[in-house]
C-alpha cells in the first residue's frame, strides 16, 4: 500500500526551516527538513509521493545545481523553489527544468501550499504509472519468448495468417499462443493488448 | 774579412757619443790641400759628368743621389765616394736630424749604403760644425766605431751641402790607399758638385714627399675600397636578409632591382620584374602621389629624402601601408635606390594598441558606473536577503497559527512556541536594519582641501567616453578663484558622476533638441560653492517629491538609491542637495558645499 505523502524541504536557515515545518503540519502534510543539499541526498527517500521544497541560495551546492544534481541521479522529485529575490532569468532555468513553482521570499502561505499540492499529484501520478507499468512488464515477462513475438507481431498489426507464414508455423498454432499471451497479460481486448505494450515501451524510451 | 761581408747592419747606429779615440786635430789635414801639387783640371771631363749628371736629375731624379756619388768618384778618381743626409729616424731627410745616412756611395764602399754617422760625433757632424769642406786622415782612429767600415780610409775629403742656407748633409770621396792625395782641385770640383747635392737633395726631398703622398693616396684610395667593399657586402646582406624591401630604379617609375622582401611586400614576382611591368609610379595610389612628388623634389634638391609613410597597391589591387625612404646614386641624377618597410603589423598593433586603449577607457568608465550600480544593487540584494529569511519565517508561523486558529485547533503549547518564534525573527529582522544602518554609517570620510573646478574636470574625463558616446555637448561654466572646499574627493566625484549619468540618461529618449548638458560652478550669496547640473532631457514632471525617496526608479536599470545616496554625501559635507526644473527643459540638480576653514580664502 501506498504510504502518506511527505514534503521535503531544504533551507540554511533554521527558523524558516522550522516555521515551513509547521505551516506545512497546520494543513495535515508530514514534512522533513535539511540544512544542506547534502543532508537531503544522504536521505534514502521512501517510496512515497514526495516532493521538494528548496532555496535557491544554498550554501555549497546552488538550488540549480542541486536541481541538475538530482536528475543527473535520475532522482525524479517535483520541486517548488524558493528565493530571497526575484531572479527573472534564474527561475526561467529553474522552470524550464522542470520546477513546479518559483516562489519569492516572504510567500503567501496559500500559493507555497498550493504549489506543494501540485508537486505531490504530480510526484503520485508519476508513482502509479510507474507501478502500473511495472506489472505491465512483469507480465510481459511471463510469456514464452514465441509468445512474445507473436504479441509484438499482433500490436504491428499482422494478421494470424501472416504471423504463422512469418514464423514458419501453423495458423492454429498462432491462435492458441495468441490467445494464451492475452490471458497472461489480463487483456480483454486487441485494443487493450495494444495499450499495454505501448505504455511498456513507451516507458521503456523514456528511461 | 772582406769588404763585401761588412754589411749595414755592423755598423753601429747609436746616437749616443762612443769612446774618443785621438783628438780632431790629430785626424785633420785639410791645410794640406793647398800645399799640394795640384792637379790640373780636366774640364771637358767635368762638364761631361755634369751634363750627365743634370740629364739624370731630370730623367731619373730617383737615382740622382747614386749618379752624383759616381760622378764624384769618376771626377774626382777617388776609390769610394758617397753622400752623407741628416735624417730625422735613420732614414727620412730631416735638417735638425741626429744621425747621418748614407744613401748613395759609389766605388770600393758601395756594400756600405744604407750605414750611416752621428751628427755629434762623427767626421760629417765635424765639416757641419765647422761649416766648411774637412780633409780627414784615418778618421776611425778618432772614431772607433768606423773601424769595421772597410777598407779603411787613408784619405776623406768632406765637403757640406746646403738647403735654403742649411747644412743638410756632405758629399764626401775617399781614398783608400796613398795612391793618389787629394789636393786643392779635388777641393773645387767637390764644392761645385755640392751645388749639385743640394738640388738632387731638394728633389728627392720633392719626390719623397710626392711618394708619401701617392702612398697616402694610394692607402686613402685602398681603405675607401675596401669600405666600399664592406659596405657593399653589407648591402648585399642587407638586401638579400630580406629585413626590408629594397628596391633600385630610376624617377620615371622604372624599379630596375628588388629583393624579394619587397615583392613579397606588393605581391609580385621576379618575372613581373624582369618583364618591367613592377613600376613604383603604378604601385601609388592617387592620393599618394603629391607626396611622391614632394619626395622626389627633394631627391633632386638634396640627393635624398626623409623616409615617410604611404601605401603601395598589391598586385591584386589590396593596398599595404608602407614605410619609404631613398637617395639617388652619387653622380647619376635619375637613379637611386630606396628600402620599403612594410608597415602592415605596425598598423595593427596601432590599431590594436588604439582598440586596447580606447576599451581599457570604456570599461573603465563602465566600471566606475557599474560599480556604483552593483555596490548599491549589492547592497540592497544582500539587505533583501538577510531581512527576508526571518519575514519568511514570521509570515509561515503566523500564517500556520492563523490556520490552526480556523480550525479552531488551540494547543496553547503550539501557539506559545509559534508566537515566540514570531517574536524571535522580528527582532532578528530589525537587528539586521540595525547591523546595516552602522555599516552605512561607519564608512569613513578622508576629507581633504579640494577644488572644485578640478574635481568636475576629473569626472567630466571619467564620463568623457559615456558623454561621446551619446553625443552630448558639455557646457562647462566654471568660476575661477573659488574657494577650496573641505570634501571627500572620491564622494565628491561619486556625488558629480551619478548627477551627470543622470543627466545623460535623461537625454537618451530626446530627439527634438540638441543634447547638452551644463555643468556650473559658482559662489552663492552665502559664500558656499554651488555646483549645478542640468540636462535638457525628459525632466522631472510630477516626481520632483520623490526623486530623493529610496528605491524610487523611473530607470529600467535604476536602483532608485542614485539621489538619495547623494544627497545624503552631500549633507555628511554640511552641504545641500536638490533638485528644479531647467528651462526650458530638463532637470536642474544643485548642491553646496561649505568653504574649507569655514569662510573663503
Amino acid at each position: 500500500m501506498i504510504g502518506p505523502p511527505i514534503v521535503f524541504a531544504v533551507d540554511d536557515d533554521p527558523s524558516v526551516r522550522s516555521s515551513l515545518k509547521f505551516l506545512l503540519t497546520t494543513v495535515g502534510l508530514q514534512a522533513e527538513t535539511f540544512d544542506s543539499a547534502d543532508s537531503f541526498l544522504r536521505k534514502k527517500l521512501p517510496d512515497v509521493p514526495s516532493c521538494l521544497v528548496l532555496d535557491v541560495r544554498l550554501p555549497g551546492l546552488s538550488g540549480l545545481d542541486f536541481q541538475r544534481e538530482l536528475a543527473a541521479r535520475n532522482i525524479r522529485i517535483p520541486i517548488v523553489f524558493l528565493t530571497g529575490h526575484g531572479d527573472i532569468p534564474m527561475s526561467v532555468r529553474a522552470m524550464k527544468a522542470g520546477a513546479i513553482e518559483f516562489l519569492t521570499k516572504p510567500f503567501r502561505d496559500q500559493d507555497l501550499l498550493n504549489a506543494v499540492r501540485v508537486a505531490l499529484d504530480q510526484d503520485r501520478a508519476r508513482r502509479e504509472q510507474e507501478r502500473e507499468v511495472a506489472e505491465l512488464r512483469r507480465r510481459f515477462n511471463s510469456l514464452t519468448s514465441r509468445e512474445q513475438e507473436v504479441v509484438s507481431m499482433v500490436v504491428a498489426g499482422m494478421l494470424n495468417k501472416q504471423i504463422a507464414a512469418q514464423l514458419g508455423t501453423a495458423e492454429s498454432t498462432v491462435k492458441v499462443q495468441r490467445s494464451r499471451a492475452m490471458e497472461k497479460m489480463q487483456a480483454e481486448s486487441l485494443a487493450e493488448l495494444i495499450i499495454m505494450i505501448q505504455k511498456i515501451s513507451s516507458l521503456r524510451k523514456a528511461s | 774579412m772582406s769588404s763585401a761581408s761588412t754589411s749595414p747592419a755592423n755598423i753601429p747606429l747609436k746616437d749616443s757619443i762612443p769612446e774618443a779615440g785621438a783628438s780632431l786635430e790629430s785626424i785633420l789635414c785639410t791645410e794640406e790641400l793647398q800645399r799640394r801639387p795640384l792637379r790640373p783640371p780636366d774640364y771637358e771631363k767635368e762638364n761631361c759628368a755634369l751634363v750627365k749628371l743634370v740629364s739624370a736629375l731630370a730623367d731619373s731624379p730617383s737615382t740622382i743621389f747614386q749618379t752624383l756619388a759616381e760622378t764624384i768618384q769618376a771626377i774626382t778618381q777617388c776609390d769610394s765616394a758617397g753622400l752623407s743626409l741628416l735624417t730625422r729616424d735613420g732614414k727620412t731627410p730631416d735638417a735638425c736630424g741626429k744621425r747621418f745616412y748614407w744613401p748613395a756611395i759609389a766605388g770600393m764602399w758601395n756594400p756600405h749604403v744604407g750605414g750611416g754617422t752621428p751628427r755629434n760625433f762623427g767626421p760629417c757632424g765635424d765639416v757641419l760644425d765647422q761649416n766648411r769642406t774637412l780633409l780627414f786622415r784615418h778618421f776611425e782612429r778618432r772614431y772607433p766605431y768606423l773601424m769595421p767600415v772597410i777598407p779603411a780610409a787613408e784619405e776623406c775629403l768632406l765637403v757640406p751641402f746646403y738647403v735654403a742656407g742649411q747644412a743638410v748633409g756632405t758629399i764626401w770621396a775617399i781614398m783608400h790607399s796613398d795612391r793618389r792625395k787629394f789636393d786643392a782641385e779635388d777641393d773645387r770640383v767637390m764644392a761645385s758638385l755640392g751645388k749639385f747635392a743640394s738640388s738632387a737633395y731638394q728633389s728627392l726631398i720633392h719626390i719623397e714627399d710626392l711618394k708619401f703622398q701617392v702612398s697616402e693616396r694610394e692607402k686613402a684610395e685602398a681603405e675607401v675600397r675596401e669600405l666600399a667593399r664592406g659596405l657593399e657586402a653589407k648591402i648585399r646582406r642587407l638586401v638579400a636578409a630580406n629585413v626590408v624591401g629594397i628596391v633600385m630604379g630610376n624617377l620615371e617609375g622604372a624599379i630596375t632591382e628588388a629583393n624579394d622582401a619587397f615583392l613579397h611586400m606588393v605581391q609580385y614576382d621576379r618575372e613581373d620584374l624582369a618583364s618591367g611591368r613592377v613600376r613604383w609610379t603604378d604601385l601609388t595610389p592617387a592620393e599618394w602621389r603629391g607626396r611622391d612628388e614632394r619626395a622626389i623634389a627633394d631627391l633632386k634638391a638634396r640627393g635624398s629624402f626623409q623616409p615617410f609613410e604611404k601605401e603601395y597597391f598589391r598586385k591584386d589591387g589590396s593596398r599595404v601601408p608602407i614605410l619609404l625612404g631613398g637617395a639617388l646614386f652619387e653622380g647619376n641624377g635619375n637613379e637611386g635606390a630606396a628600402f620599403v618597410i612594410d608597415l602592415t603589423e605596425q598598423k595593427r598593433a596601432q590599431e590594436m594598441l588604439q582598440e586596447a586603449q580606447q576599451t581599457l577607457y570604456t570599461t573603465q568608465v563602465e566600471l566606475a558606473r557599474v560599480s556604483r550600480l552593483t555596490t548599491m544593487g549589492e547592497l540592497a540584494a544582500s539587505i533583501a536577503h538577510e531581512v527576508n529569511q526571518p519575514l519568511t519565517a514570521v509570515t509561515n508561523n503566523a500564517n500556520a497559527c492563523l490556520r490552526l486558529l480556523a480550525d479552531r485547533h488551540l494547543d496553547h503549547e503550539v501557539l506559545r512556541r509559534a508566537f515566540e518564534e514570531i517574536v524571535a525573527d522580528a527582532t532578528r529582522a530589525s537587528a539586521v536594519i540595525a547591523r546595516i544602518r552602522a555599516f552605512i554609517k561607519k564608512a569613513p570620510a578622508e576629507k581633504s582641501e579640494l577644488d572644485i573646478n578640478e574635481v568636475i574636470q576629473q569626472v567630466l574625463v571619467l564620463a568623457g567616453h559615456e558623454l561621446q558616446k551619446k553625443r552630448i555637448l558639455v557646457e562647462c561654466q566654471l568660476t575661477k578663484t573659488l574657494p577650496l572646499v573641505l570634501a571627500d574627493r572620491v564622494q565628491l566625484q561619486q556625488v558629480l558622476l551619478n548627477l551627470i549619468m543622470n543627466g545623460i540618461e535623461a537625454m537618451t529618449a530626446v530627439t527634438d533638441r540638441p543634447h547638452v548638458l551644463w555643468v556650473q560652478s559658482q559662489a552663492d550669496e552665502s559664500g558656499d560653492v554651488l555646483v549645478a547640473v542640468r540636462d535638457a532631457g525628459i525632466g522631472l514632471g510630477s516626481e520632483v517629491d520623490r526623486l530623493f525617496t529610496p528605491f524610487f526608479t523611473t530607470k529600467a536599470s535604476g536602483t532608485g538609491m542614485g539621489l538619495p545616496i547623494s544627497r545624503s554625501l552631500v549633507e555628511s559635507h554640511g552641504g545641500r542637495l536638490w533638485a528644479t526644473a531647467n528651462s526650458p527643459h530638463g532637470a536642474a540638480f544643485w548642491f553646496t558645499l561649505p568653504v574649507a576653514g569655514g569662510s573663503p580664502s
